[in-house]
Protein backbone atom coordinates (compact mmCIF):
# COMPACT_ATOMS: atom_id res chain seq x y z
CA UNK A 1 0.00 0.00 0.00
CA UNK A 2 2.79 2.43 0.88
CA UNK A 3 4.25 2.08 -2.54
CA UNK A 4 1.01 3.24 -4.04
CA UNK A 5 0.98 6.44 -1.99
CA UNK A 6 4.52 7.30 -2.96
CA UNK A 7 3.91 6.40 -6.57
CA UNK A 8 5.88 8.68 -8.86
CA UNK A 9 3.07 8.99 -11.34
CA UNK A 10 3.03 12.65 -12.44
CA UNK A 11 -0.73 13.00 -12.32
CA UNK A 12 -1.16 11.50 -8.87
CA UNK A 13 -3.56 13.24 -6.56
CA UNK A 14 -5.06 12.35 -3.23
CA UNK A 15 -8.63 11.65 -4.38
CA UNK A 16 -10.18 8.21 -4.06
CA UNK A 17 -10.60 7.68 -7.78
CA UNK A 18 -6.90 8.33 -8.29
CA UNK A 19 -5.92 5.62 -5.83
CA UNK A 20 -8.22 3.24 -7.69
CA UNK A 21 -6.51 4.22 -10.89
CA UNK A 22 -3.19 3.47 -9.29
CA UNK A 23 -4.36 0.08 -8.25
CA UNK A 24 -5.25 -0.62 -11.83
CA UNK A 25 -1.96 0.83 -13.04
CA UNK A 26 -0.09 -1.39 -10.62
CA UNK A 27 -1.70 -4.55 -11.87
CA UNK A 28 -1.14 -3.34 -15.44
CA UNK A 29 2.55 -3.18 -14.70
CA UNK A 30 2.55 -6.95 -14.40
CA UNK A 31 0.57 -7.72 -17.50
CA UNK A 32 2.09 -9.86 -20.19
CA UNK A 33 2.82 -7.80 -23.27
CA UNK A 34 1.34 -10.46 -25.51
CA UNK A 35 -1.88 -11.74 -23.93
CA UNK A 36 -2.48 -8.46 -22.05
CA UNK A 37 -3.37 -10.48 -18.96
CA UNK A 38 -1.49 -10.81 -15.68
CA UNK A 39 1.65 -12.72 -16.55
CA UNK A 40 1.71 -16.38 -15.51
CA UNK A 41 4.94 -18.37 -15.55
CA UNK A 42 6.45 -14.94 -15.91
CA UNK A 43 9.76 -14.36 -17.60
CA UNK A 44 11.54 -11.09 -18.27
CA UNK A 45 13.76 -10.40 -21.26
CA UNK A 46 17.21 -8.84 -21.01
CA UNK A 47 15.64 -5.63 -22.30
CA UNK A 48 13.30 -5.71 -19.29
CA UNK A 49 9.98 -6.66 -20.85
CA UNK A 50 7.62 -9.01 -19.07
CA UNK A 51 5.84 -11.93 -20.70
CA UNK A 52 4.09 -15.16 -19.85
CA UNK A 53 6.51 -17.87 -20.83
CA UNK A 54 3.92 -19.71 -22.99
CA UNK A 55 3.15 -16.47 -24.84
CA UNK A 56 6.79 -15.59 -25.46
CA UNK A 57 7.57 -19.18 -26.42
CA UNK A 58 4.90 -19.13 -29.06
CA UNK A 59 6.11 -15.76 -30.33
CA UNK A 60 9.62 -17.15 -30.71
CA UNK A 61 8.27 -20.29 -32.40
CA UNK A 62 6.21 -18.24 -34.83
CA UNK A 63 9.28 -16.50 -36.21
CA UNK A 64 12.33 -18.70 -35.65
CA UNK A 65 14.50 -16.69 -38.01
CA UNK A 66 13.85 -13.32 -36.47
CA UNK A 67 13.80 -13.56 -32.70
CA UNK A 68 13.09 -10.08 -31.42
CA UNK A 69 11.41 -8.65 -28.36
CA UNK A 70 7.80 -7.81 -29.28
CA UNK A 71 8.06 -4.55 -27.34
CA UNK A 72 11.40 -3.01 -28.32
CA UNK A 73 12.60 -5.35 -31.09
CA UNK A 74 15.86 -6.05 -29.30
CA UNK A 75 17.32 -9.46 -30.03
CA UNK A 76 16.13 -12.09 -27.54
CA UNK A 77 16.47 -15.82 -27.20
CA UNK A 78 15.14 -18.61 -25.05
CA UNK A 79 18.36 -18.74 -23.03
CA UNK A 80 18.43 -15.03 -22.36
CA UNK A 81 15.16 -14.61 -20.49
CA UNK A 82 14.97 -14.66 -16.72
CA UNK A 83 12.18 -16.50 -14.93
CA UNK A 84 10.47 -14.50 -12.18
CA UNK A 85 9.48 -16.18 -8.93
CA UNK A 86 7.08 -14.20 -6.76
CA UNK A 87 6.60 -14.92 -3.07
CA UNK A 88 3.06 -16.14 -3.64
CA UNK A 89 3.97 -18.70 -6.21
CA UNK A 90 4.46 -22.14 -4.74
CA UNK A 91 5.73 -23.54 -7.98
CA UNK A 92 9.45 -22.86 -8.11
CA UNK A 93 10.06 -24.76 -11.30
CA UNK A 94 11.78 -22.84 -14.07
CA UNK A 95 8.91 -21.88 -16.37
CA UNK A 96 11.14 -22.42 -19.37
CA UNK A 97 11.26 -26.12 -18.53
CA UNK A 98 7.54 -26.63 -18.78
CA UNK A 99 7.01 -25.92 -22.41
CA UNK A 100 3.48 -25.53 -23.58
CA UNK A 101 2.46 -28.62 -25.52
CA UNK A 102 3.81 -28.06 -28.95
CA UNK A 103 1.61 -28.58 -31.98
CA UNK A 104 2.12 -32.05 -33.45
CA UNK A 105 4.52 -32.32 -36.36
CA UNK A 106 2.84 -32.69 -39.69
CA UNK A 107 4.34 -35.41 -41.83
CA UNK A 108 3.21 -35.56 -45.42
CA UNK A 109 3.73 -38.81 -47.32
CA UNK A 110 5.95 -38.45 -50.39
CA UNK A 111 4.20 -38.14 -53.72
CA UNK A 112 4.07 -41.41 -55.67
CA UNK A 113 5.06 -40.26 -59.11
CA UNK A 114 7.26 -43.23 -60.06
CA UNK A 115 6.11 -46.33 -62.00
CA UNK A 116 6.00 -48.46 -58.84
CA UNK A 117 3.29 -47.07 -56.60
CA UNK A 118 3.98 -48.06 -53.04
CA UNK A 119 7.50 -49.18 -53.86
CA UNK A 120 9.01 -46.83 -51.31
CA UNK A 121 7.06 -48.51 -48.53
CA UNK A 122 8.97 -51.77 -48.83
CA UNK A 123 11.37 -52.52 -46.05
CA UNK A 124 15.14 -52.58 -46.43
CA UNK A 125 15.34 -56.32 -47.17
CA UNK A 126 13.10 -56.05 -50.18
CA UNK A 127 15.15 -53.30 -51.74
CA UNK A 128 18.38 -55.18 -51.14
CA UNK A 129 17.20 -58.42 -52.79
CA UNK A 130 16.04 -56.40 -55.76
CA UNK A 131 19.53 -54.98 -56.13
CA UNK A 132 21.25 -58.37 -56.08
CA UNK A 133 18.78 -59.94 -58.47
CA UNK A 134 18.45 -57.17 -60.98
CA UNK A 135 21.96 -55.91 -61.29
CA UNK A 136 23.68 -59.03 -62.72
CA UNK A 137 20.70 -59.63 -64.96
CA UNK A 138 20.99 -56.29 -66.66
CA UNK A 139 24.73 -56.74 -66.68
CA UNK A 140 24.54 -60.07 -68.52
CA UNK A 141 21.85 -58.78 -70.82
CA UNK A 142 23.95 -55.84 -71.87
CA UNK A 143 27.25 -57.71 -72.09
CA UNK A 144 26.09 -60.65 -74.18
CA UNK A 145 23.47 -58.59 -75.97
CA UNK A 146 20.58 -61.06 -75.70
CA UNK A 147 17.91 -60.48 -78.25
CA UNK A 148 17.70 -57.94 -80.98
CA UNK A 149 16.54 -54.83 -79.18
CA UNK A 150 17.10 -52.38 -82.02
CA UNK A 151 20.42 -51.04 -80.84
CA UNK A 152 23.18 -50.42 -83.42
CA UNK A 153 25.33 -53.46 -84.19
CA UNK A 154 28.63 -53.76 -82.30
CA UNK A 155 31.60 -52.29 -84.16
CA UNK A 156 33.94 -54.40 -86.27
CA UNK A 157 36.67 -56.36 -84.43
CA UNK A 158 40.01 -54.53 -84.58
CA UNK A 159 38.51 -51.03 -84.93
CA UNK A 160 39.37 -48.49 -82.22
CA UNK A 161 35.70 -48.47 -81.09
CA UNK A 162 35.84 -52.23 -80.61
CA UNK A 163 38.95 -51.93 -78.43
CA UNK A 164 37.29 -49.19 -76.40
CA UNK A 165 34.17 -51.27 -75.87
CA UNK A 166 36.20 -54.26 -74.84
CA UNK A 167 38.00 -52.17 -72.30
CA UNK A 168 34.75 -50.66 -71.05
CA UNK A 169 33.05 -54.01 -70.70
CA UNK A 170 36.03 -55.29 -68.72
CA UNK A 171 35.77 -52.29 -66.44
CA UNK A 172 32.06 -52.95 -65.95
CA UNK A 173 32.67 -56.64 -65.37
CA UNK A 174 35.22 -55.81 -62.73
CA UNK A 175 32.85 -53.33 -61.11
CA UNK A 176 30.03 -55.85 -61.13
CA UNK A 177 32.16 -58.55 -59.54
CA UNK A 178 33.42 -56.09 -56.98
CA UNK A 179 29.88 -54.93 -56.24
CA UNK A 180 28.54 -58.47 -55.80
CA UNK A 181 31.40 -59.41 -53.50
CA UNK A 182 30.88 -56.21 -51.55
CA UNK A 183 27.17 -56.98 -51.21
CA UNK A 184 27.91 -60.51 -49.98
CA UNK A 185 30.40 -59.29 -47.41
CA UNK A 186 28.26 -56.42 -46.23
CA UNK B 1 10.68 -47.53 -39.93
CA UNK B 2 7.47 -48.87 -38.45
CA UNK B 3 5.52 -45.81 -39.54
CA UNK B 4 6.50 -46.50 -43.13
CA UNK B 5 5.03 -49.97 -43.15
CA UNK B 6 1.46 -48.92 -42.77
CA UNK B 7 -0.96 -48.74 -45.65
CA UNK B 8 -0.20 -45.55 -47.55
CA UNK B 9 -3.86 -44.82 -48.13
CA UNK B 10 -4.67 -45.15 -44.46
CA UNK B 11 -1.72 -43.01 -43.48
CA UNK B 12 -2.78 -40.37 -45.98
CA UNK B 13 -6.17 -40.19 -44.37
CA UNK B 14 -4.62 -39.97 -40.96
CA UNK B 15 -2.29 -37.19 -42.05
CA UNK B 16 -5.21 -35.25 -43.41
CA UNK B 17 -6.94 -35.54 -40.05
CA UNK B 18 -3.84 -34.35 -38.31
CA UNK B 19 -3.28 -31.38 -40.56
CA UNK B 20 -6.93 -30.41 -40.16
CA UNK B 21 -6.39 -30.40 -36.46
CA UNK B 22 -3.20 -28.38 -36.86
CA UNK B 23 -4.92 -25.71 -38.91
CA UNK B 24 -7.65 -25.32 -36.39
CA UNK B 25 -6.96 -22.72 -33.77
CA UNK B 26 -5.28 -24.59 -31.00
CA UNK B 27 -6.63 -22.28 -28.40
CA UNK B 28 -9.34 -19.98 -29.70
CA UNK B 29 -10.18 -19.19 -26.13
CA UNK B 30 -6.96 -17.27 -25.54
CA UNK B 31 -7.38 -15.37 -28.80
CA UNK B 32 -10.92 -14.30 -27.98
CA UNK B 33 -9.82 -13.46 -24.47
CA UNK B 34 -7.16 -11.14 -25.81
CA UNK B 35 -9.63 -9.57 -28.26
CA UNK B 36 -12.05 -8.99 -25.40
CA UNK B 37 -9.26 -7.34 -23.42
CA UNK B 38 -8.54 -5.10 -26.39
CA UNK B 39 -12.19 -4.19 -26.78
CA UNK B 40 -12.37 -3.26 -23.10
CA UNK B 41 -9.27 -1.09 -23.18
CA UNK B 42 -10.29 0.52 -26.47
CA UNK B 43 -13.67 1.47 -25.04
CA UNK B 44 -12.16 2.70 -21.79
CA UNK B 45 -9.38 4.72 -23.39
CA UNK B 46 -11.62 7.13 -25.29
CA UNK B 47 -8.96 7.56 -27.95
CA UNK B 48 -9.86 10.46 -30.24
CA UNK B 49 -10.23 9.85 -33.92
CA UNK B 50 -10.33 6.04 -33.84
CA UNK B 51 -12.91 3.49 -32.78
CA UNK B 52 -13.58 -0.16 -33.46
CA UNK B 53 -16.13 -2.77 -32.56
CA UNK B 54 -16.66 -6.43 -33.42
CA UNK B 55 -18.83 -6.97 -36.47
CA UNK B 56 -21.89 -8.72 -35.07
CA UNK B 57 -21.25 -11.79 -32.94
CA UNK B 58 -17.97 -12.63 -34.59
CA UNK B 59 -15.16 -11.49 -32.33
CA UNK B 60 -12.63 -12.28 -35.05
CA UNK B 61 -13.93 -9.65 -37.44
CA UNK B 62 -14.03 -6.03 -36.42
CA UNK B 63 -15.14 -2.83 -38.05
CA UNK B 64 -13.03 0.21 -37.28
CA UNK B 65 -13.57 3.86 -38.04
CA UNK B 66 -11.02 6.60 -38.12
CA UNK B 67 -11.25 10.32 -38.62
CA UNK B 68 -8.58 12.24 -40.46
CA UNK B 69 -6.25 14.02 -38.06
CA UNK B 70 -6.55 17.78 -37.63
CA UNK B 71 -4.10 19.77 -39.70
CA UNK B 72 -3.89 17.13 -42.44
CA UNK B 73 -5.70 17.08 -45.75
CA UNK B 74 -7.85 14.26 -44.36
CA UNK B 75 -9.26 16.47 -41.57
CA UNK B 76 -13.00 16.02 -41.24
CA UNK B 77 -13.13 12.87 -43.37
CA UNK B 78 -14.29 9.60 -41.87
CA UNK B 79 -13.21 6.16 -43.07
CA UNK B 80 -14.38 2.67 -42.25
CA UNK B 81 -11.96 -0.26 -42.08
CA UNK B 82 -12.31 -3.99 -41.62
CA UNK B 83 -10.01 -5.99 -39.38
CA UNK B 84 -9.83 -9.75 -39.82
CA UNK B 85 -8.08 -11.62 -37.05
CA UNK B 86 -6.42 -14.95 -37.87
CA UNK B 87 -6.60 -17.73 -35.31
CA UNK B 88 -2.86 -17.20 -34.78
CA UNK B 89 -3.46 -13.64 -33.57
CA UNK B 90 -1.59 -11.89 -31.94
CA UNK B 91 1.40 -13.83 -33.24
CA UNK B 92 0.47 -12.85 -36.77
CA UNK B 93 -1.02 -9.56 -37.86
CA UNK B 94 -4.72 -9.07 -38.61
CA UNK B 95 -5.72 -8.30 -42.19
CA UNK B 96 -6.69 -4.64 -42.20
CA UNK B 97 -8.41 -3.05 -45.18
CA UNK B 98 -10.16 0.19 -45.92
CA UNK B 99 -13.85 -0.41 -46.45
CA UNK B 100 -14.46 3.18 -47.51
CA UNK B 101 -12.62 4.00 -50.76
CA UNK B 102 -9.70 6.26 -49.93
CA UNK B 103 -7.32 8.28 -52.09
CA UNK B 104 -3.96 7.78 -50.44
CA UNK B 105 -0.42 6.95 -51.69
CA UNK B 106 -0.20 3.77 -49.57
CA UNK B 107 -3.68 2.36 -50.13
CA UNK B 108 -4.72 0.66 -53.36
CA UNK B 109 -8.13 0.78 -55.01
CA UNK B 110 -9.23 -2.38 -53.17
CA UNK B 111 -8.47 -0.85 -49.80
CA UNK B 112 -5.28 -2.83 -49.15
CA UNK B 113 -2.87 -0.93 -46.97
CA UNK B 114 0.90 -0.98 -47.35
CA UNK B 115 2.13 -0.52 -43.80
CA UNK B 116 5.20 -2.24 -42.40
CA UNK B 117 3.71 -2.98 -38.97
CA UNK B 118 0.95 -4.99 -40.67
CA UNK B 119 3.56 -7.06 -42.48
CA UNK B 120 7.18 -7.76 -41.61
CA UNK B 121 7.33 -5.39 -38.66
CA UNK B 122 4.30 -6.89 -36.91
CA UNK B 123 4.69 -7.46 -33.20
CA UNK B 124 2.43 -9.29 -30.78
CA UNK B 125 2.35 -6.10 -28.75
CA UNK B 126 0.29 -4.17 -31.30
CA UNK B 127 -3.40 -3.89 -30.67
CA UNK B 128 -6.42 -2.72 -32.61
CA UNK B 129 -5.92 0.65 -31.00
CA UNK B 130 -2.26 1.02 -31.99
CA UNK B 131 -3.00 -0.26 -35.50
CA UNK B 132 -5.73 2.31 -36.02
CA UNK B 133 -3.58 5.09 -34.56
CA UNK B 134 -0.74 4.06 -36.88
CA UNK B 135 -3.03 4.08 -39.91
CA UNK B 136 -4.42 7.45 -38.86
CA UNK B 137 -0.94 8.91 -38.72
CA UNK B 138 -0.09 7.22 -42.03
CA UNK B 139 -2.86 9.30 -43.61
CA UNK B 140 -1.06 12.53 -42.74
CA UNK B 141 2.44 11.16 -43.35
CA UNK B 142 2.39 8.83 -46.33
CA UNK B 143 5.42 6.89 -47.44
CA UNK B 144 5.73 8.16 -50.99
CA UNK B 145 8.78 6.01 -51.70
CA UNK B 146 6.76 2.80 -52.08
CA UNK B 147 3.33 3.91 -53.22
CA UNK B 148 0.42 1.65 -54.12
CA UNK B 149 -1.33 4.62 -55.68
CA UNK B 150 1.31 6.43 -57.74
CA UNK B 151 -1.06 9.20 -58.76
CA UNK B 152 -1.66 10.10 -55.13
CA UNK B 153 2.06 9.91 -54.37
CA UNK B 154 2.92 12.27 -57.20
CA UNK B 155 0.19 14.71 -56.29
CA UNK B 156 1.08 14.72 -52.58
CA UNK B 157 3.68 17.48 -53.07
CA UNK B 158 0.95 19.85 -54.15
CA UNK B 159 -1.24 19.78 -51.05
CA UNK B 160 -3.83 22.23 -52.41
CA UNK B 161 -4.47 20.20 -55.54
CA UNK B 162 -4.32 16.97 -53.50
CA UNK B 163 -6.96 18.19 -51.08
CA UNK B 164 -9.17 19.32 -53.95
CA UNK B 165 -9.02 15.94 -55.66
CA UNK B 166 -9.36 14.10 -52.35
CA UNK B 167 -12.54 15.99 -51.43
CA UNK B 168 -13.94 15.44 -54.92
CA UNK B 169 -13.33 11.72 -54.68
CA UNK B 170 -14.64 11.53 -51.12
CA UNK B 171 -17.82 13.32 -52.19
CA UNK B 172 -18.26 10.97 -55.15
CA UNK B 173 -17.42 7.74 -53.29
CA UNK B 174 -18.87 8.42 -49.86
CA UNK B 175 -21.14 11.42 -49.43
CA UNK B 176 -23.16 10.87 -52.60
CA UNK B 177 -23.55 7.17 -51.94
CA UNK B 178 -24.73 7.76 -48.41
CA UNK B 179 -27.35 10.26 -49.49
CA UNK B 180 -28.60 8.21 -52.42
Amino acid sequence: MASRVTSDSPNSDASGSASQDHEKEDSKNFECNICLDTARDAVVSMCGHLFCWPCLHQWLETRPTRQVCPVCKAGISKDKVIPLYGRGSTDQQDPREKLPPRPPGQRAEPENTGPFPGFGFGDGGFQMSFGIGAFPFTFFASTFNFGNDGRPAPPQAGSPQHADEQFLSQVFLFMAVFFIIWLMLA
Amino acid sequence: MSTQNIDPAASGARNKDMSDKGNKPKDTHSVSKRLQQELMSLMMSGETGVSAFPDGDNLFKWVGTLQGAEGTVYEGLKYKLTLDFPSSYPYTAPVVKFDTPIFHPNVDTNGNICLDILKEEWSALYTVKTILISIRSLLGEPNNNSPLNTHAAELWENQVAYKKLLLEKYKKDVTDKESS
